[in-house]
């Protein structure tokens, strides 16, 4: 009989009562997260309506050696909330209230379900705004943004999740109930924090967290420059950083993701190779100071258009543009597969030859949208699943582009985590030892490996004896070998 | 047997002497230039000792990706140095910032004043690479600033205090050098005046790199490190802010700010004597600073709109401890607590320890997996 036999779920229902999802049509909502070719069918599904809630459910499957995975909103695009079918999905939309909004010391604490965009839309009026922007901000929720480490077009400035979180209440899998992080800075002892933001859900179940908010700049201006190749946009983002300018956000796209944005949201974009959005934020008099910089280097590096947004209007139909180029795809192409991965910023032009090559090699066409100012990479690889063998064929490209940046010297994601999609590609970036190492810490929250397992890993590890006092294995004793 | 001194070149040879010290169980003290051991509750002096200064081997800038890895014997002073030949650093100014190592800020996780813009250590590392207690060397992060590929080990070490290993190389996300700084500096009448107003500065449109406030004559350093244009409208700004509280205010540029800078650090590094951190809310600072106790002569630095403030005291140890009691009860009181960093030995022992960490139970598990023969120092939580 599997785990989830009727008494453990009689005790699902005491744990969260009312919150179990028994009907088998409504735990197919929760077969899969964004990522939607891979799916499975949870064991049983939960939605508590509070961090008690949580810690009962989750002390049960501590008890019965039950697997749990955390879902938020289900926005992930590397199957990090993929369900596991003998285990329980915890979705945490329920807990959803921001709990205290604190403007003189600019930090608001909320529950996990609360969306991004909703804390912004909520201290908007004090003058205030969460600065981490992911695409999805509108519906992704903040639990699932501690979880992936979530960056936005606005990182480059202004950082990830991880700058922006000073203290989380979780669950940890064994049922404990405990604070990480302090609200003021500087808690004592090891960083958890620091490891927990990231970490993919498979470390605790956060219940609640403190975050931090900023002032809204005083000015902000938004320059759309239309380049005729990807080098030459390229050049300009080379030259303004050299200037010494770090913008809030610098984004590019190709000539076919600037088509599919045009057929879709129609923010009239030049027609070139390929457009650069820079924007600038800060006190009017620096961003007017800046600006002038940033408008002749893109002149130089052979800008053919120049368009100022002059108002928020025109701002945010240039950013319209972008946000929609992912699924603006769908008008171009039936399918595409979104690939994430990371190239050290001087290595772009050089990783966008190669990804051109491929794509001439392959017959796929392949869109490019990216995060120029930090070298991370969206290539949208377009296909037809109703032709025998393109999704393989689409996903193999993908595959290879992730090559590509490793062998620049980058990274496998740089924003859409690893979960269960990218777990065999870690060992092509980390050694052995550098993954048993991340392991350790896995041991230590989580030493039954119940807690979102599968992911991250390529191999599951054995925790093994919970470590005390040293003593000397016979083996060691004997001299036939030394302990790792 | 007497405490050994070894001073390994690699971070091969550095973990190899990791493991022969676990197979000996013997208990090590990781140091670089010596200048924050004491900020650990853990005797080191008659230790055996693991220098970091023989690692200088493989410093590394990519100007262009604003990043740089820089290996942990160097001190932050050359590597900036450095840096600086293609006009950027890395934007931490500890205490002594002069001496200390890029391994010993990473440990300490220190930063200073222009914390206010640009973070801690922690909040700049992108990669790290680390000697462990098991004899390997291990690398997490990597050289690209977005990277969310496996746990991030990095800011696991930042503050670590040596207690899960030995950082022989980190990896740093770079910052341009300004084209132009100044400091305001601000006398204000009263102590609550000179929080209110970095408070109002906090909130304001203003963007200045450093608030750091003086105590207890209160002044505050206003740092600008922005265009001239933009500093001047700036400065004017915050003039205007800061003359209701009746504030008298100077500018300083050049050599004349750096020796405001210098001599802000040399309030409280200047002397041995009984150093603490305090981190609270803002917004709360302000009870933090009253009543003190009679006969405890203090003064603080800190980061103002922060919460952070470095309080130096000096006094017999039994006034010390009791005011360092008043201090810990009235951080936690403005929801923040008191970090020991350096004391004399009876002041610590009278002191008493801080409060358990809410997580301690869990840090000593990660401790007890990295270091399961507890070679190296203990977990420093403040204590």
């Amino acid at each position: 009989m599997s785990a989830l036999d009727s008494a453990f779920l009689s005790r699902l229902h005491a744990a969260a009562p009312g919150g179990v999802i028994d009907d088998p049509a409504e735990r197919l909502t929760y077969e899969s997260d964004a990522l939607v070719h891979l799916r499975a069918t949870p064991g049983a599904v939960v939605l508590p309506a509070s961090a008690a809630e949580v810690q009962a459910v989750v002390r049960l499957c501590h008890e019965r050696g039950v697997p749990f995975i955390a879902r938020g909103h289900g926005t992930g695009l590397s199957g990090g909330a993929l369900p596991h079918p003998d285990g329980v999905l915890i979705g945490l939309a329920r807990l959803n209230r921001i709990l205290d909004v604190d403007v003189p010391n600019l930090r608001v604490t909320v529950e996990p379900g609360v969306t991004n965009l909703d804390i912004t839309r909520r201290v908007a009026p004090f003058g205030c705004y969460y600065a981490p922007d992911p695409s999805s901000q509108s519906v992704c929720s903040i639990g699932g943004n501690i979880a992936e480490n979530s960056g936005g077009a606005h990182c480059l400035k202004y950082g990830f999740t991880v700058h922006h979180v000073l203290s989380v209440e979780a669950v940890l899998p064994d049922g404990t109930l405990t604070t990480i992080g302090s609200s003021a800075l500087d808690a004592p002892g090891l960083d958890l924090l620091g490891v927990l933001v990231g970490s993919e859900g498979t470390l605790a179940v956060v219940t609640k967290a403190a975050l931090r908010i900023l002032r809204r700049p005083e000015a902000v201006l938004t320059l759309l420059a239309g380049f005729p190749s990807i080098d030459a946009a390229g050049d300009a983002v080379s030259a303004i950083i050299g200037h010494g300018i770090i913008p809030a956000a610098v984004e590019m796209m190709d000539r076919l993701t600037i088509d599919a944005a045009e057929a879709s949201v129609q923010p009239n974009f030049p027609k070139t190779s390929a457009v650069l959005i820079v924007e600038l934020d800060g006190p009017q008099s620096e961003v007017d100071d800046l600006f002038v910089t940033v408008e002749r280097v893109c002149r130089q590096a052979g800008a053919e258009t120049v368009e100022i947004a002059r108002d928020q209007g025109q701002r945010e139909r240039i950013w319209k543009g972008r946000k929609a180029a992912f699924a603006a795809m769908g008008r171009v192409s039936p399918n595409y597969y979104v690939q994430d991965g990371v190239v050290p910023r001087t290595r772009l032009s050089e990783v966008l030859r190669r990804i051109r090559d491929l794509e001439a090699r392959s017959g796929l066409r392949i869109g490019n949208v990216f995060h120029a100012g930090d070298g991370n990479l969206h290539p949208l690889i377009c296909y037809d699943e109703a032709i025998p063998g393109q999704a393989q064929h689409a996903e193999a490209v993908a595959s290879e582009i992730l090559q590509y940046c490793i062998d620049a010297g980058g990274a496998i994601t740089g924003e859409h985590g690893v979960g269960a999609d990218k777990k065999s590609y870690m060992s092509k970036m980390f050694a052995d030892a550098d993954l048993d190492t991340m392991q350790l810490v896995r041991c230590a929250f989580d030493p039954a490996n119940l807690c979102n397992p599968g992911k991250v890993f390529p191999t599951p590890r054995l925790c093994g004896e919970v470590p005390g006092p040293y003593r000397q294995h016979p083996v060691e004793r004997a001299g036939l070998g030394e302990r790792f | 047997m007497a405490a050994s001194h070894t001073a390994p070149v690699t971070a091969a040879d550095m973990a190899a002497a990791l493991a022969d010290a676990a197979r000996a169980s013997r208990r090590v003290v990781p140091v670089g230039a010596a200048t924050k051991l004491a900020w650990h509750d853990d005797p080191f002096e008659t230790a055996d000792t693991l220098s970091t200064r023989g690692l200088l081997d493989g410093f590394a800038h990519y100007a262009g990706d604003l990043v740089a890895t820089i290996p942990a014997g160097m001190t932050l002073a050359e590597a900036n140095a450095r840096l600086a030949a293609a006009g950027q650093w890395l934007p931490v100014d500890p205490l002594f910032a002069d001496r200390a190592t890029i391994g010993g800020i990473v440990a300490t996780n220190d930063s200073g004043p222009r914390r206010y813009r640009h973070g801690a250590p922690r909040d700049l590392i992108v990669g790290i690479e680390v000697a462990l207690a098991d004899g390997r060397v291990v690398h997490a992060g990597g050289r690209v600033v977005k990277n969310v590929a496996g746990y991030d080990l990095s800011r696991l070490f930042c503050g670590s205090h040596g207690s899960l290993g030995v950082v022989t190389s980190a990896t740093f996300k770079l910052v341009p050098l300004a084209a132009d700084s100044c400091t305001l500096v601000a006398r204000l009448p009263t102590l609550a005046a000179a929080l209110a107003c970095a408070q109002a500065l906090a909130h304001s449109p203003l963007t200045p790199s450093a608030i750091e406030l003086q105590a207890p004559d209160p002044v505050l350093l206003i740092r600008f490190e922005t265009t001239a244009t933009a500093r001047t409208q700036m400065l004017a700004a915050t003039n205007a802010l800061l003359q209701p509280s009746g504030a008298e205010t100077q500018v300083v540029h050049g050599d004349a700010e750096h020796a405001v800078w210098t001599d802000h650090d040399r309030r409280i590094s200047a002397s041995t004597h009984t150093l603490l951190k305090v981190s609270v809310l803002p917004s709360a600072a302000v009870r933090v600073f009253t009543a003190w106790t009679p006969g405890v002569q203090w003064a603080a630095n800190g980061r103002a709109a922060l919460g952070v403030f470095v309080v130096r005291l000096q006094g017999t140890a039994d006034h010390v401890a009791t005011e360092i009691s008043r201090l810990r009860r009235a951080a936690e009181l403005a929801h923040g607590h008191l970090t020991m960093l350096d004391a004399p030995p009876d002041v610590k022992r009278l002191a008493g320890p801080s409060p358990e960490a809410p997580a301690a139970a869990l840090m000593q598990a990660v401790k007890a997996r990295f270091d399961p023969h507890a070679v190296l120092r203990r977990v420093c939580d403040g204590r």
